[in-house]
C-alpha cells in the first residue's frame, strides 16, 4: 500500500495463507487445510465463507468447512471454474490469497438445547460440516443430531470418513443416500428427501439445517412443509456469486438482501419477502 | 459560508487560473464526435471550453470516483498483492444537482460497513464545483424526484443569473477556493433573489416525465408490485444491453478480473463497471444463472432504485431523475417514471 | 519448462487477422519471449510439423481444406480460431446464401470459373469441421484482445469472453448512440470485446463478433417500428456477418 494511506485498510487486498494439507476426496472435490502466513487465526463462525484467490487467475467465495475451534481452517473445493481448476493444481506448501471471513454464520447459541437435523445435498455438506464439527464436539449442549446426506453418484460422495465417525458418536445419526444406484452401494437409493421418513426425531421441534444445490431446496422445503415444520425452525445456506464479499459489487444480491452480508445462512422465515432466494 | 457573485469575466479568469495551477481541472465540454449538442466531462485546457449551459452529460461524473476500469491491486502471479490507490487531485466543474445527489449517495454506499478506499480516496481528492441546471435535458425528471436542486455535497455551487454566477461555498475547501477568485464580490440580496427564482423554477421545470406519486411512496408501492404485468410488458423488448446501468449515476455494481503481463509473472486485479441487466450478472461457477429471465433483471434495477438501495441510504430513492437511462435505451423501455406510473394505474401507494 | 510451440495457419481469409498480430509491433518480442513460433507464413519462412498450439485464421471453403485442418487438429494440443472467418464463417459465408455454387463461381470468376483451383464448397467455420478450444472474435481481431487471450492461456486459465453486447463498451466510451443518427447499429445484439471500435469511430456496429448468447430477436420488430424502419432493412444489415453463421462460443 502506498505511504500516504498505509494506515487505511484495503478491503480488496487478500492476505496470503499457506496450504498445509491438500488431498483429493473424490474425482472433483479437493480438501485443504490452510494457515495464515502472519500466524493469525481466521476467527470465523460456522457457516461463514472466505474470498479465495490466486493472483492472476481470480477470486471466488468458498465456505469454511472446519470448526471455529481448531487451528487453521479447512475448505473443500469443487473444480467448477477458472479459479477452482487452478486450485486443484496446488499442493501443500503453495499459497492462496484469503479475504474474510464474511457473511453471517449459524446462530450456534440459538440452536442450543434443540435437536438438529442437517439435510445436505452433494457439497452442501461442506459449509454444514463446520457447524456439525462444532456441535458434535459440544454435544452436551445440543439434543439429538441427525445428518442426512444425499449425493448424486456413488463416486461423488465426500467426507465419508467424517460421516462414519459422526455416526459412531452417541446421539448422532447419519443417514446417507445416493440418487443413482451403484453396485458397491448397499444403502438407500433416491433423493435426499427419501430419508426424511426414516428419522425418529420430531422435525417440528428440531432445527432443520438445509444446504445443497438450488434445485434441492424446493423439494426439501416442500417435504418439510408436509411435516408441518415451522419456517422459523428451518435454516438454509444459499449459494450466490459473492464476488466482493463486502456488500458493494451487487452480484450476490437477491431482492434487497446482499447474501455476502446477511447470508449465506438464513432462517427460512426471514426469506418470506425474498422471492429470489429459493 | 460565503456567497459571492462572479461576473462572467471574473469566473473565466478564475477557471483559467485553476487550469494554470497544478491540479487537473475537469469540466463539461462539447463532445467532439457529436454535432455540437452533446456533452461530456473531460479535461479542460481553457475556460472557453467550459459549457455550463449544457443540458446533460453522456456519462455522469461518477466516472471520476468510480472509473469505468481501474486497477485495484498489482500482484505477483500466485503470490503477494499490493493495493493501488489513486491519489491524484482534481477539480470537477459543472456537476448538476441530480448528479451531486447521486455522488452523495455513492459516498454513503462506499463508506458504510466496510469502507472502499479506492473510491473514498478518489472522492476526497476531488473538489466539486456544482452548478444549477440552465438548460433542461429532453428526458430529465429531477423535479419529480426532488433532486432538481441540491443542498450539500458540493464544495462550491454556481448559479447562472444572466450576467454573472452566484457562487456559494459549501465546505471549507470550497470557501478557500472561492477566496482565490479575484474580483468576486459578496452577492447582493438582488443576486440571491435571482438565484432563488432560478432554483424555484427548476424545482418544477426539470420534469419531462411526471411521476404520479411522491418519491417516498415508491418503496411502499413496489412492496405490492412484484408480480405486476409491467415487468414482462416492458422487458419483452429489452436487449439486456445494460445501457440503463452503464449511464446511471447511482449504479455502482462492478466486476473484478485479473490480467497478467507478458512476463506471465506480474499482473493487475482490475475492477470495471457491471450491470444487473446483463445476462450473466447473477451467474455462479458451473453456469447457474440466479436471475435468468429478462423481466427479472429488468425488475431488479427498478426495485434497486425504488426500494432496495433506499434501505441502505436512509430512505433516499436511488433514482435521481437525470433521464440518462431513457436517452440510452433503444427500445425505449427504461424510463422509471413510465414504469412506476404504469404500476400506479393498478395499485395505490400506502 | 520449454516454451510452447505455436504455429499460425491461414485458410480462406484476407490475412488481416495475422496482420493484426504483426501490428503488435514491439509486443511481438514479448510474445516470442513466452512462445516459440515455429510456423507463420505471413511473417517467416520456416515451417514445422511439430507444434503445441495451432492458431487458425480463415474459414473452410474447399474439400482439401477440410483434410488440412483435420491434420492440423491431430497435431495440435490446443487449437485457437482467430477472426470472424475462422470463428463463425465470416464474410465467406455470404455465398452460403446461394443454392448453386456453380452460379456463384461464374458470377465471381466469369470465364475462369472452371479452373481447378477455384473448386469451392459451402463455407464452414473451423468448429464445423474440427473441435476448437478457444476463439478470438472480430473482423479483424483486436490485437489487445488476442494478446490478452494468449497470455491467459499461457497461464493455464480459460480466457474471459464477454457475453454482453457492444453497447456496454460503447456507453463506457461516452459515444453518442448510432441509433440517434438513424443508423441500424447492431451493437445491442453483438458480443462485446472490441471496445466498441466502430461506433467510437462514428460507424455503426457491423456485427463482426457474432451474436451474444441470447440476443433478443423479439425486440427487433418493435424497435424497427419505433424508428420508422423495417425488419427487412435490419436483415439487410445483418447479411454481412449475421447470415448462416455458426454459434460464437
Amino acid at each position: 500500500m502506498c505511504d500516504c494511506c498505509s494506515s487505511e485498510k484495503d478491503i480488496y487486498l487478500p492476505e496470503l495463507a499457506t496450504i498445509t494439507k491438500a488431498e483429493m476426496m473424490n474425482q472433483t472435490e479437493m480438501f485443504m487445510h490452510l494457515e495464515f502466513d502472519s500466524g493469525k487465526e481466521l476467527g470465523h463462525q460456522a457457516g461463514q465463507f472466505v474470498e479465495v484467490s490466486i493472483a492472476g487467475i481470480g477470486e471466488a467465495p468458498i465456505s469454511v468447512s472446519s470448526s471455529p475451534q481448531q487451528k487453521g481452517f479447512e475448505m473443500v473445493i469443487r473444480n467448477v471454474g477458472r479459479l477452482t481448476n487452478a486450485i486443484h493444481g496446488l499442493k501443500a506448501g503453495d499459497k492462496l490469497g484469503i479475504r474474510g471471513p464474511y457473511g453471517s454464520g449459524y446462530p450456534v447459541d440459538e440452536l442450543k438445547g434443540k435437536d438438529l437435523v442437517f439435510i445436505c445435498g452433494g457439497i452442501g455438506l461442506v459449509p454444514q460440516r463446520s457447524l456439525i464439527n462444532y456441535v458434535v464436539s459440544n454435544k452436551d449442549e445440543y439434543g439429538k443430531i441427525v445428518i442426512l446426506q444425499g449425493t448424486k453418484e456413488y463416486e461423488q460422495r465426500i467426507y465419508t470418513e467424517d460421516l462414519k465417525k459422526w455416526d459412531d458418536i452417541d446421539g448422532v445419526t447419519v443417514l446417507e443416500t445416493i440418487d443413482v444406484a451403484h453396485d458397491s452401494w448397499k444403502g438407500n437409493v433416491g433423493v435426499v428427501t427419501t430419508l426424511i421418513p426414516k428419522i425418529e426425531v420430531d422435525l417440528t421441534a428440531a432445527m432443520n439445517l438445509v444446504c445443497g444445490p438450488p434445485i434441492m431446496y424446493k423439494f426439501v422445503l416442500m417435504a418439510l412443509q408436509e411435516k408441518k415444520v415451522s419456517h422459523d425452525n428451518i435454516f438454509v445456506n444459499l449459494e450466490r456469486r459473492m464476488k466482493c464479499g463486502v456488500g458493494k459489487c451487487g452480484h450476490c444480491q437477491m431482492n434487497d438482501q446482499y447474501v455476502c452480508q446477511t447470508g449465506p445462512v438464513y432462517r427460512y422465515s426471514e426469506l418470506a419477502s425474498v422471492p429470489e432466494a429459493i | 459560508m460565503s456567497i459571492k457573485k462572479l461576473s462572467k469575466d471574473v469566473f473565466k479568469s478564475f477557471v483559467d487560473a485553476l487550469i494554470a495551477s497544478d491540479q487537473q481541472v475537469i469540466g463539461v465540454k462539447e463532445k467532439v464526435q457529436a454535432k455540437g449538442n452533446r456533452f461530456a466531462f473531460d479535461n479542460l485546457q481553457s475556460a472557453d471550453q467550459l459549457r455550463l449551459d449544457y443540458d446533460i452529460t453522456l456519462l455522469p461524473p461518477k466516472k471520476y470516483m468510480l472509473p469505468q476500469d481501474e486497477t485495484l491491486l498489482t500482484f505477483k502471479v500466485a503470490g503477494e498483492s499490493k493495493s493501488k490507490i489513486d491519489n491524484s487531485k482534481l477539480i470537477l466543474i459543472g456537476v448538476h444537482p441530480y448528479d451531486m445527489i447521486a455522488i452523495n449517495q455513492m459516498d454513503e454506499l462506499f463508506s458504510q460497513d466496510q469502507q472502499d478506499n479506492h473510491y473514498m480516496t478518489r472522492r476526497k481528492n476531488i473538489t466539486i464545483i456544482a452548478c444549477d441546471v440552465a438548460t433542461p435535458s429532453k428526458n430529465v425528471f429531477a423535479s419529480s424526484m426532488g433532486t432538481a436542486t441540491v443542498e450539500s455535497g458540493f464544495d462550491i455551487l454556481l448559479t447562472d443569473i444572466g450576467d454573472a454566477y452566484v457562487a456559494q461555498a459549501g465546505t471549507d475547501k470550497g470557501e478557500k477556493l472561492l477566496a482565490k477568485a479575484s474580483g468576486a464580490v459578496n452577492a447582493s440580496d438582488d443576486d440571491l433573489a435571482k438565484r432563488k427564482a432560478i432554483q424555484d423554477k427548476n424545482k418544477d421545470a426539470l420534469n419531462k416525465h411526471k411521476l404520479n406519486c411522491k418519491p417516498s411512496d415508491l418503496p411502499g408501492l413496489l412492496e405490492k408490485a412484484y408480480d405486476h404485468p409491467v415487468w414482462e410488458e416492458k422487458a419483452k423488448t429489452c436487449y439486456s444491453c445494460g445501457s440503463c446501468n452503464t449511464t446511471c449515476p447511482t449504479c455502482y455494481c462492478f466486476d473484478v478480473q485479473d490480467q497478467v503481463n507478458w512476463d506471465l509473472k506480474t499482473g493487475q486485479r482490475e475492477r470495471s463497471w457491471d450491470g444487473c441487466l446483463l445476462e450473466n450478472f447473477a451467474n455462479v461457477a458451473g453456469d447457474h444463472n440466479f436471475r435468468k429471465p429478462r423481466e427479472a433483471r429488468f425488475r431488479h434495477r427498478l426495485y434497486r432504485k425504488g426500494k432496495y438501495v433506499p434501505t441502505k441510504i436512509g430512505g433516499q430513492i436511488a433514482c435521481v431523475g437525470c433521464g440518462r437511462c431513457i436517452n440510452g435505451c433503444i427500445p425505449d423501455i427504461a424510463n422509471p417514471v413510465a414504469v412506476y406510473n404504469r404500476i400506479l394505474e393498478d395499485i395505490k401507494p400506502d | 519448462m520449454s516454451k510452447p510451440r505455436v504455429a499460425i495457419f491461414d485458410f480462406a481469409c484476407c490475412e488481416g487477422c495475422q496482420l493484426q498480430i504483426v501490428n503488435l509491433e514491439e509486443e511481438i518480442l514479448d510474445l516470442i519471449s513466452v512462445v516459440d513460433v515455429v510456423e507463420w507464413r505471413e511473417a517467416m519462412s520456416e515451417q514445422s510439423e511439430e507444434y503445441d498450439i495451432a492458431i487458425i485464421e480463415g474459414s473452410i471453403t474447399r474439400p482439401e481444406d477440410e483434410e488440412r485442418i483435420k491434420d492440423i487438429r491431430s497435431k495440435a494440443k490446443v487449437l485457437i480460431a482467430i477472426g470472424a472467418c475462422a470463428t463463425m464463417g465470416g464474410l465467406n459465408k455470404l455465398k452460403n446464401n446461394f443454392q448453386d455454387l456453380e452460379e456463384v463461381k461464374k458470377c465471381v470468376y466469369k470465364d475462369s470459373a472452371s479452373m481447378p483451383h477455384l473448386e469451392t464448397s459451402m463455407t464452414k467455420a473451423v468448429d464445423e469441421v474440427v473441435p476448437v478450444d478457444f476463439k478470438v472474435h472480430g473482423c479483424p481481431i483486436e490485437k489487445e484482445d488476442f494478446a490478452r487471450i494468449i497470455r491467459s492461456l499461457l497461464l493455464g486459465k480459460t480466457p474471459e469472453v464477454p457475453n454482453y453486447p457492444v453497447c456496454v463498451e460503447c456507453k463506457k466510451k461516452e459515444n453518442v448512440c448510432r441509433w440517434e443518427y438513424g443508423e441500424i447499429c447492431l451493437g445491442p445484439i453483438i458480443r462485446a470485446g472490441c471496445g466498441a471500435k466502430c461506433p467510437s469511430a462514428s460507424y455503426r456496429c457491423f456485427g463482426c463478433r457474432g451474436y451474444v448468447d441470447n440476443p433478443n430477436v423479439d425486440a427487433a420488430v418493435d424497435v424497427m417500428d419505433k424508428y420508422g424502419l423495417t425488419v427487412d432493412q435490419l436483415k439487410s444489415k445483418m447479411v454481412l456477418f449475421g447470415s448462416k453463421q455458426g454459434p460464437t462460443l
